[in-house]
């Protein structure tokens, strides 16, 4: 019954209906735990650090599609974050609008580093994106000679801008950073469902051989993603920087972790081929939901928040295995059933096929 | 022809990766001693291991890993763990000795975890240990909060920090044995034999008769095992427990392991190449630490040595095809 | 199609046939030790189907990589339309129109089946306009004659279906060069005629298509022009009308291996050691019986994907039998893996020799040590090294394996000798029963007399012996028995001296001409 139903509605769709429920579920059962949980306060709360966490998601989103891993985001976050507080602090005057860019920028850089390691040398990219997860940080540590980037020496319109609202409805507070975030998110739902550029992630993760046999540029793909990757895990950086204003070397440690744990989470085949950015998100919001709760709830100590994290990944990706087996097992039988269904042709219909493709073209 | 052959095979010896790599070591070696003229005695030699005597303990053992075939992220977690959990149960009135048999166990619970979705379910040991890297530290952190924990026996303490044979302590002791043994295990059992064949070729193997899910599954075992046992000779060493303990360690193990010339796909490498790359390794620091880099900047050269020590095979093939295009070339 | 008056694509269609379309001028490539292509030279015509025939092994599926542009050629000069080319990418060969279909499939199972189709035209439009898409696959799928949900996810789908899927990419694309590398292999019957349909369709439009295929019935069927390979090397191009079935099978086994068949008298025993009784194992076979006796060699031939690697596997425990009966030495046994047939004195040796024979980065001592390592061991339970090496030296003596060093990667040997690394890996098991998977692909005369030397050697020793061929000389040569598989059934069985090239190739084929009139 319950698997004519995934059938019907594509495993995507599942996912992300069980996902939504689950999300439901959790905020349910803090709220009967938790005095004056459910309320406008816990959405301006959550949707703020969803923000930084949902940016550097869907980043790593695009690399595991392309069945890769990117483990030096969190390192990348914090030396865009401590390098573009250094480079407001020295020059106060530069617009506004150039800010991110610039963030984009300095993060994309770093993604080609992880890029050209992966997609052209060949290398694993769980090891090179380990190593450069240390010497990003390195870099960072070295450079930084042991001082911070403190409020005070940032301009005051970056400060400013973490606080303002985009709108608001009710007591409900919707920030600039959060409907960038979303933005964000959109275009890359955007590009990689509706953007033949974008297909050729899932193709890319789904069958690298069959890829590479039809014709489709592996290496630029894999290094496209690590660019924007790169790229999205700055601008994460320039959020954290106008969101904290005092950054130290250690801004941004583990958030590699948390996002490789939102993309599985999410729904996204941590061998590539498949996911969802919708999925991606709500990944995200589940894991920061779940981090958040666990400080405020009295009964369990908050330290239970990474023990959480690393189980429910690893169910996730066993879920995920299990339920792939089935489907592939179930569909093989029926397929079986099809094949007697499908008749003979004649080759009269398929030269007029050929024939009308051939005129087609000029 | 014959004599060629003979000369081609000490050439291919002299220019193999444990060559090179004996050659980088007394290159370093004798750099260091002429840094400085405290380098080469006895105390400072065991001073350099005592400082990393876990991670070099673990990279024994993450060695059959990686022959294996496969991965484990989650070492420097299971470590974390086990100390904790020997600071907890000791805190909450075990025994300090029963704790540490209790934490070693846990330690083989933590591998045996790992085994059964690697082995037997049959997810990639890359994803399994990753997650399990979050989240064995997850439990450490649940187990002692934000505390420290300190006050173990003295017993415990002299273990960790005095030498117990001569000038060497118990931990030195322990990694010296531990060599010894995985050479046996690797060079002359049937267990490291099927190892090689498991990482070189997994269906072959399987094809052969060997038994693939049991192997890879004791593997995990022993080195959740030796993990933990690296876990708590830490705290004896510091003589406290933090949430924090051993923290990112996996990248340091990892990168010894495959600077030692262990192929990242497996099949090949030997305990030799482990042991060579974890002196380069320690000199390396040591001679950093001499020469005032920071702690940082040391991590951030092992990782630029990681990232080469995967292109060895790139770098290896490049130098082949320059030297046959070479040759080539008309005269 | 009586019609007198020309549309004029029509006639430009028949002004383009007999262009040569794709030329291969001289091609070579090899791989380590072996030349796969030495000094090929084909022409593709548009508006031909050109059959390219060859024993497994001779160099067929290195040509197809070469021509787009998944491997590129040593030497030799590869031209499209008459001018030279180089296609350093497949996707420089799709762009002059040049597309392979592989024998296995090569679809994304995570996208469906509309996007498999479209997914690397790369003059398309940036954007994806989804029902566009799908209208458009609609198309080129109902005329295709497929019953194809374009909607569905291509995971799942059966081997005929992702065929029909990899067409339908191959003519959206415009192709002007179409290679179908055995696509029949593993289509039922209709299908086939589907496919049949298909490919005459594009030969009307200008088309040239190279199709490969082991049925020589269809080749007969289908193509204008056949063109034989053996050896990596180009043997003949013909008319189709001017040659005969026999004649292409004389040029594809080779001429001079005919009627040195160097038979030996059977050294078979009344003793049966193997009794099969009704094995099947569901896609794969079904109602296999046979019997081995103690020093007999039975062949079991047919082409490739008739099942009998299959029945191999399933005597071997790797992919167990569903239903059936086994008897070893009269007693009726379960195999559920490699180690139960081991103990039981079953040996396989795998026709796959890089993926499933020997380890080539491990030594030869190693590899022949390594299905009986706990023989070796000591009472400490260490492995000892110098009677390791003292049967490795012995079976190198026994085989004659060329190598100055027993700690040698087996990978640096050549092709013969690895094959008889991995033949002394087994023969160190004892084997009662040894299953011998195309033991002579790819390696060179000399050492494929030896291994059948060697072959004929364990018989007279009391070996049961099952030889799995498609190398028919080889077949007849060794054979007591011949036992030929077709659509894994069992359909004919010859003794040694019955059986001829013609006879076993026909039952194999199916083309069983007895009944017809000469």
């Amino acid at each position: 019954m319950l698997d004519k139903l995934v059938n019907r509605l594509g495993t995507n769709f599942v996912r992300i209906t069980v996902l939504f429920l689950v999300l439901v579920g959790i905020i349910l059962f803090f709220s009967s735990q938790i005095d004056n949980y459910l309320n406008a306060r816990l959405f301006n709360r959550i949707s703020i650090s969803v923000a930084i966490i949902a940016l550097i998601a869907v980043g790593q989103a695009m690399v595991v599609l392309t069945r890769n891993i990117d483990l030096s985001l969190g390192s990348i976050v914090g030396c865009v974050a401590y390098f573009l507080g250094g480079i407001l602090a020295a020059h106060p005057g530069i617009p506004p609008l150039l800010v991110p860019v610039i963030a984009m920028l300095i993060g994309a850089c770093f993604g080609a580093i992880n890029g050209y390691l992966v997609a052209y040398l060949k290398l694993p990219a769980i090891i090179v994106t380990l190593a450069t997860l240390a010497i990003f940080r390195s870099v960072l540590v070295e450079s930084s000679d042991g001082t911070s980037i403190t409020t005070a020496s940032l301009p005051e319109w970056l400060i400013e801008f973490a606080r303002q609202n985009a709108f608001v409805i009710g007591d409900f507070r919707v920030r600039w950073i959060v409907v960038i975030a979303l933005l964000v998110a959109l275009i890359a739902h955007i590009y990689l469902t509706r953007f033949r550029a974008g297909r050729q992630f899932f193709a890319v993760g789904s069958n690298p051989d069959a890829a590479e046999f039809a014709g489709i540029n592996v290496r630029r793909i894999v290094m496209q993603a690590f660019l924007v990757s790169g790229a999205l895990a700055g601008l994460a950086g320039f959020i954290y920087l106008a969101r904290f204003g005092n950054i130290t070397v250690v801004a941004g440690l583990g958030l590699e972790l948390k996002s490789v744990g939102a993309v599985v989470v999410g729904g996204v085949n941590i061998f590539g081929g498949s996911g969802s950015i919708i999925g991606v998100l709500l990944g995200a919001t589940l894991i920061d939901l779940l981090d958040t709760s666990l400080v405020r709830w009295a009964l369990v100590s908050e330290f239970w928040r990474d023990a959480v994290l690393g189980m429910l990944i690893l169910l996730a990706v066993a879920m995920d295995t299990f339920m792939s087996r089935k489907l592939l097992m179930r569909r093989n039988k029926m397929s079986d059933a099809e094949l007697d269904r499908s008749t003979a042709t004649t080759a009269v219909q398929s030269t007029r096929l050929v024939a009308d493709n051939q005129a087609k073209t000029p | 022809m014959n004599s060629n052959n003979f000369s081609a095979r000490i050439l291919a010896h002299i220019m193999s990766w444990e060559g090179f790599l004996f050659t980088v070591l007394a290159v370093l070696i004798v750099v260091n001693a002429s840094a400085s003229p405290f380098f080469l005695t006895v105390s400072n030699q065991i001073n350099l291991f005592q400082l990393s005597i876990e991670k070099v303990i673990v990279a024994l053992v993450m060695t059959l890993v990686i022959i294996n075939g496969e991965i484990d992220l989650s070492v420097a977690s299971i470590m974390g763990l086990a100390a904790c959990a020997f600071g907890f149960l000791f805190q909450s009135g075990v025994p300090a000795g029963g704790a540490v048999v209790l934490a070693l166990l846990l330690g083989g619970v933590c591998g045996a975890f790992n085994a059964f979705w690697i082995a037997w379910v049959g997810i990639p040991s890359l994803v399994v240990t990753l997650a399990t890297l979050i989240g064995f530290r997850g439990f450490a952190r649940v187990l002692v909060e934000d505390r420290g924990i300190t006050d173990f026996p003295e017993w415990f303490d002299t273990l960790g920090q005095q030498a117990i044979l001569g000038p060497i302590p118990l931990s030195m002791l322990i990694f010296f044995v531990l060599i010894v043994v995985c050479y046996i295990v690797l060079q002359r059992s049937t267990f490291g034999r099927k190892l090689y064949f498991i990482g070189s070729n997994r269906d072959v193997a399987e094809y052969s008769g060997v038994d693939v899910r049991r192997i890879k599954g004791l593997v995990f075992v022993a080195s959740g095992f030796i993990s933990a046992l690296a876990g708590v000779l830490f705290a004896a060493r510091v003589g406290a427990v933090r949430g924090d303990v051993a923290l990112g360690f996996e990248l340091d193990i990892i990168t010894i392991v495959l600077l030692g010339g262990v192929s990242i796909f497996g099949g090949s490498g030997s305990m030799t190449g482990t042991v060579l790359s974890i002196l380069i390794v320690l000199n390396l620091r040591n001679g950093m630490a001499l020469s005032n880099f920071t702690g940082h900047l040391q991590t951030g050269a092992l990782g630029i040595l990681l990232i080469l020590s995967v292109m060895v095979p790139n770098i290896r093939e490049a130098v082949a095809r320059l030297w046959k295009s070479f040759r080539a070339t008309p005269t | 199609m009586g019609e007198t008056v020309q549309t004029p694509q029509q006639s430009a269609v028949h002004e383009m046939i007999g262009k040569a379309v794709l030329e291969m001028r001289g091609i070579s490539k090899a791989f380590g030790m072996t030349q796969a292509l030495d000094d090929f030279s084909i022409r593709l015509q548009a508006g031909t189907i050109h059959a390219l025939v060859g024993e497994n092994g001779a160099g067929k599926s290195t040509l197809i990589k070469t021509m787009t542009g998944i491997h590129q050629p040593d030497s030799g000069v590869l031209l499209v339309d008459g001018n030279e080319v180089a296609f350093h990418t497949t996707q420089a060969a799709q762009v002059l129109g040049v597309a392979a279909i592989y024998q296995e499939p090569m679809v994304f199972p995570d996208l469906d089946v509309a996007e498999n189709i479209f997914i690397n035209h790369h003059d398309r439009p940036a954007f994806v306009r989804w029902d566009e898409t799908y209208q458009e696959a609609e198309q080129i799928v109902t005329r295709l004659g497929v019953n194809l949900d374009v909607r569905r996810s291509a995971s799942g789908l059966t081997l005929a279906e992702q065929q029909s899927v990899e067409i339908a990419r191959a003519i959206s694309l415009n192709v002007r060069v179409l290679i179908m590398d055995e696509p029949s292999s593993s289509l039922s019957d209709h299908e086939v005629k589907r496919l049949f349909g298909i490919a005459r369709a594009l030969r009307e439009q200008g088309v040239a298509v190279l199709y490969i295929s082991h049925r020589l019935e269809e080749i007969f069927e289908l193509a204008d022009v056949v063109t034989v390979m053996r050896d990596g090397q180009h043997i003949s191009t013909r008319v189709i009308a001017e040659v005969t079935e026999d004649g292409l099978v004389a040029e594809m086994v080779g001429r001079d291996m005919q009627g040195k068949f160097n038979r030996q008298p059977s050294v078979a025993t009344d003793h049966v050691m193997l009794k099969v009784s009704n094995l099947a194992r569901i896609g794969a076979f079904r109602d296999v019986s046979f019997t081995v006796q103690k020093g007999e060699i039975v062949c079991f031939s047919g082409l490739v994907g008739a099942g009998r690697t299959d029945v191999a596997l399933a005597l071997f425990g790797i992919a167990p039998a569903d239903s059936g009966v086994i008897e070893i030495d009269g007693k009726t046994v379960v195999i559920n893996g490699p180690q139960a047939a081991q103990k039981l004195g079953i040996a396989y040796v795998s026709e796959d020799r890089r993926k499933l024979g020997i380890a080539m980065a491990e030594s030869i001592t190693t590899n022949i040590t390594l299905p009986v390592l706990e023989r070796y061991c000591n009472t400490l339970g260490l492995i000892d090294k110098q009677r390791e090496a003292a049967d490795a030296d012995r079976f190198r003596q026994q085989l004659n394996i060329k190598t100055a060093d027993l700690d040698a990667e087996v990978g640096t040997l050549s092709g013969g000798n690895q094959q008889k690394v991995m033949l002394a890996k087994w023969l160190n098991t004892n084997p009662g029963l040894l299953i011998v998977d195309e033991p002579t692909r790819g390696i060179d005369i000399g050492a494929k007399a030896e291994v059948h030397r060697i072959i004929r050697d364990l018989a007279a020793q009391g070996v049961a012996v099952i030889l799995i061929s498609s190398d028919l000389p080889e077949v007849l040569s060794l054979a007591d028995r011949v036992l030929v598989m077709r659509e894994g059934q069992l359909v004919g069985e010859f003794t040694g001296e019955q059986a001829t090239q013609e006879s076993v190739i026909q039952m194999a084929v199916g083309t069983d001409r007895q009944g017809e009139v000469a």
